[in-house]
């Protein structure tokens, strides 16, 4: 890891967003972003909702245009989307009128213009059965739940090999336990397949959970990196591990502590009444009041307790 | 038994015959209360209303007459079907008739004169009921003229001699008149006035008496009735069975062959046995012979065109527009979904023509069908599909294009607008998809964006054959080429009351394809919608 390209594998520097108010001036939604991300790194950026998380994402998938500034992956400024950086977005969008199978065969036909049809059939089967699909292939979307529709979108992103996988919060719209078993699928592929990956999250416990390093972003607008703390937890990792590790706490504290004086610095903005179930919910209320709490959260933490959301833990509180 | 059920579900879905879904969970015993319920709403009500209907015409057609006689009731408009029916069995079976050969031919024949000797006894019988229903009518008519007739008579009698004293009396009151009395004079100018209108009076009571004879004259007795269809009937049957054993006789092809064929031979021994100049003249008869013999190979038996057939060049026409429709739209389409440059471009065109009535594009593809092909008789395009083996007997014309064109020009629009909103309304995260995978232009259309906008397509297609099907019976009907709008312009022409009954056949016949073409169309739009949601009903 000490080659400087790979040490560079991804550049982000001095990156601008700037789109036209209704008076014509220009509001610059992100102003100086600075991120190099090693290769095989995995990056969580954590921010509170609107601050250009996903902005900067869709920018570094190049779906978004991007006002000033640059981006080079592996060496290489890039222009436009393209299948070195597969997309995970929040709501699966696979194509309806497609099976399982079709999706990821969609990607994996433009990919691997040369492989047999029996080579090519056994990438997809494989992707497809690594996020535990193998009896689901040849369903449409329609007939998939919430979770396996996500899993293929997870399958269709992977089996594109790209440089740089990029999750936009992609439990965002799931169930609590779901969402559990879904970390758990993405990072035995992140372990297997040392993909650098770009994580989208609002979620503090996600980020400690499964990134190498997170970047948290200031408030917007004029967003940009605020701090960066390396998560030096070994791989392969185990929920139970980490959540009984004794630095566990002090990451957690430390992110909430920056979320929170974001919060403040916006100034004394009324917080809002708390949501009724946390799925896909804005969750910064749900945060500070679990900093109040924090100290009593090991109470909580035994076998099924560690299987209960954020949420849900305040409402158990 | 189970899964029979769900496929018998699954087959009631696709083809949105939701209506029998209760009567399959009926069968499996699943909720019956509910499921008679929905039996009673779906099912039972519909029929009700329907021959409900079916009593108010029954009641209300006889009360207006026109001259084409009564507005035909449902069972005249039942037995018109038959007669049409019937027509185009003996049209074909004379078809057929006409290249049977052989043995078949003979025992055909055969049985042709069996039936027309049994229908001879059949005839008499029914000729003699006739005779018998006519007599009894006549005796009916007589009883009742009896009365009238004296009736009439005296009163004739009576009122003529009340006339007579009345005039007599005035005469005598004349007469008595001085010169100068001028009231008197009054007094019998209104005396006469009296009279006058008297007499008008016993002219119109002896007209009313008079016309109720009419009306027993020209009674409708019932049996008589039934007798003389019976006896017309059997008329027309043997009529069909005459000109049948006719053509499986001296008409028949493969006896007109093999007399042809005897000459022929003839002749060839005789071009054997001669020499010299003789030769010449035998062998140009020969070749006459041979080339005679062709044209009866080929010859097939003129058949008129029936109402089935009519309806199939009906169907035939009304899918070649549509084709021609959808190969227009759906490329136009696209592309106004694609590129709003294009749409901007194509939308006055739709704004203008969209409202145009076929009656006023026939006319003018009509012209235009004229001017390419002026010679139909031996234009390429006309020979080439009178030879093709499936369509060659519908006999495309110059016709039956404009009639296509005139229903493509009418149905285009809504499969046009329907896939331009389909192509522009696709989801953005699914661009998204293409735009990360780098599909070429090509590649997004065929795997995004038409199967993203497939199922919107086939709503438009859906309403297009709709409204095709309208447009072509009245392209027919002006255009005079051969299909439904055809039948009922000659059934107008015709005037009588069997065709003014023909053209309420029509309308059904009508409304039962073009329900079947758009439930044909409902389940491909069911088929193409990938969310699985019902399409509209």
């Amino acid at each position: 890891m000490s080659n400087p390209a790979e040490e560079r594998y991804v550049e982000m520097s001095n990156l601008i967003k700037a789109y036209p108010n209704p008076y014509g001036d220009d509001i610059k939604v992100i102003d100086g972003f600075n991120l190099k991300i090693r290769k095989g790194e995995v990056v969580g950026v954590i921010g509170h909702s609107g601050c250009g998380k996903s902005t900067v994402l869709t920018m570094l998938a190049g779906l978004n245009p991007i006002t000033s500034g640059g981006i080079i992956v592996d060496g290489r400024e890039i222009s436009g989307p393209g299948p070195d950086r597969a997309v995970v977005f929040q709501s699966p969008c696979l194509l309806p009128w497609m099976t399982a199978y079709g999706n990821v065969k969609l990607g994996v036909d433009r990919v691997y213009p040369h492989a047999t049809p029996q080579m090519r059939h056994d990438l997809i089967a494989y992707y497809l059965g690594i996020v535990g699909l193998s009896d689901a292939m040849h369903r449409y979307p329609r007939e998939l739940s919430g979770g396996m529709q996500q899993r293929v979108g997870i399958a269709r992103a992977i089996a594109l090999q790209p440089k740089v996988l990029l999750l936009d919060e992609p439990f965002g719209r799931l169930d609590s336990l779901t969402r559990m078993e879904l970390q758990d699928v993405i990072l035995e592929i992140l372990d297997r397949e040392k993909l650098t990956t770009v994580l989208i999250t609002h979620d503090v416990d996600e980020a400690i959970y499964m990134c190498d390093r997170v970047c948290m972003m200031t408030n917007g607008p004029g967003a940009k990196v605020g701090n960066l703390m390396t998560i030096p937890f070994e791989r392969p990792r185990h929920r139970a591990e980490i959540l009984e590790h004794p630095d566990y706490y002090n990451y957690r504290g430390e992110l909430i502590c920056f979320l929170e004086e974001q919060e403040e610095l916006k100034g004394d903005r009324p917080a809002k009444p708390e949501p009724k179930d946390g799925v896909g919910e804005d969750t910064h209320t749900d945060l500070v009041a679990q900093e109040d709490t924090s100290t009593e959260i090991p109470v909580l933490n035994d076998e099924l307790e560690s299987h209960v959301t954020d949420t849900e833990m305040v409402k158990v509180n | 038994m189970e899964s029979l059920k769900y496929t018998l579900l699954k087959i009631i879905h696709v083809s949105g015959l939701t209506f029998l879904e209760p009567v399959v969970r009926l069968c499996y015993g699943e909720e019956p209360q509910l499921q008679l319920k929905k039996i009673g709403r779906f099912i039972v009500i519909p029929s009700l209303t329907f021959l409900a209907f079916l009593v108010a015409w029954a009641l209300i057609a006889p009360v207006y007459k026109t001259k084409s006689g009564e507005v035909p009731t449902p069972a005249v408009v039942w037995d018109a079907a038959q007669g049409v029916k019937r027509f185009h069995e003996r049209e074909s079976d004379k078809q057929v008739a006409y290249g049977l050969s052989g043995d078949e031919r003979e025992s055909s024949l055969a049985a042709v004169s069996e039936q027309r000797a049994i229908l001879n006894s059949l005839k008499a019988d029914a000729d003699e009921q006739v005779a018998e229903a006519s007599e009894e009518r006549t005796a009916l008519v007589a009883e009742e003229m009896e009365p009238l007739a004296t009736a009439y008579e005296t009163k004739k009698a009576e009122f003529k001699q009340a006339e007579k004293r009345r005039e007599a009396a005035l005469i005598v009151k004349a007469s008595q008149i001085d010169q100068r009395d001028i009231d008197a004079k009054n007094e019998l100018l209104a005396y006469i006035r009296g009279h006058e209108f008297q007499t008008e009076q016993e002219r119109e009571l002896l007209k009313q008496l008079k016309a109720e004879q009419d009306d027993v004259r020209n009674l409708t007795y019932a049996p008589l009735q039934n007798a003389m269809r019976l006896q017309t009937e059997i008329a027309e049957k043997e009529q069909y069975l005459a000109k049948k054993e006719e053509i499986l006789s001296k008409a028949n092809r493969s006896l007109k062959l093999e007399e042809e064929a005897a000459r022929l031979k003839e002749l060839k021994l005789q071009y054997a046995a001669t020499t010299g100049p003789d030769l010449m003249p035998i062998a140009q008869q020969m070749l006459q012979i041979e080339g005679r013999m062709q044209k009866i190979v080929d010859s097939e038996y003129a058949k008129p065109w029936t109402l089935p057939m009519q309806i199939m060049r009906s169907l035939a026409c009304v899918f070649a527009g549509f084709f021609l429709a959808t190969a227009i739209a759906i490329p136009i389409g696209v592309l106004c979904g694609v590129s709003p440059t294009f749409m901007a471009a194509v939308t006055p065109f739709i704004a203008l023509f969209k409202p145009v009535s076929p009656i006023v594009w026939l006319p003018i593809s009509l012209i235009i069908v004229g001017g390419v092909i002026t010679d139909p008789e031996t234009h390429w395009l006309m020979v080439g599909m009178s030879n093709l083996p499936l369509i060659g007997w519908l006999q495309i014309n110059p016709a039956f294009i404009a009639s296509a064109i005139t229903v493509a020009l009418c149905s285009l629009w809504p499969t046009l607008v329907n896939t331009a909103l389909g192509v522009a309304s696709i989801d953005k995260d699914h661009l998204n998809v293409a735009r990360v995978l780098r599909l070429n232009f090509f590649q997004r259309l065929t795997k995004i964006v038409i199967p993203s906008a497939l199922p919107l397509i086939f709503a438009g297609l859906r309403i297009s054959l709709g409204v095709g099907w309208m447009v072509l019976i009245a392209a027919e009907l002006l255009s005079s080429s051969e299909g439904i709008g055809k039948f009922v312009w000659d059934m107008f022409n015709n005037g009588s009351s069997e065709t003014f009954a023909q053209m309420f056949v029509v309308v059904f016949v009508v409304g039962v394809i073009g329900l079947l073409l758009d439930r044909i169309m409902i389940i491909f739009q069911r088929l193409v919608s990938f969310d699985g949601a019902p399409a509209a009903i």
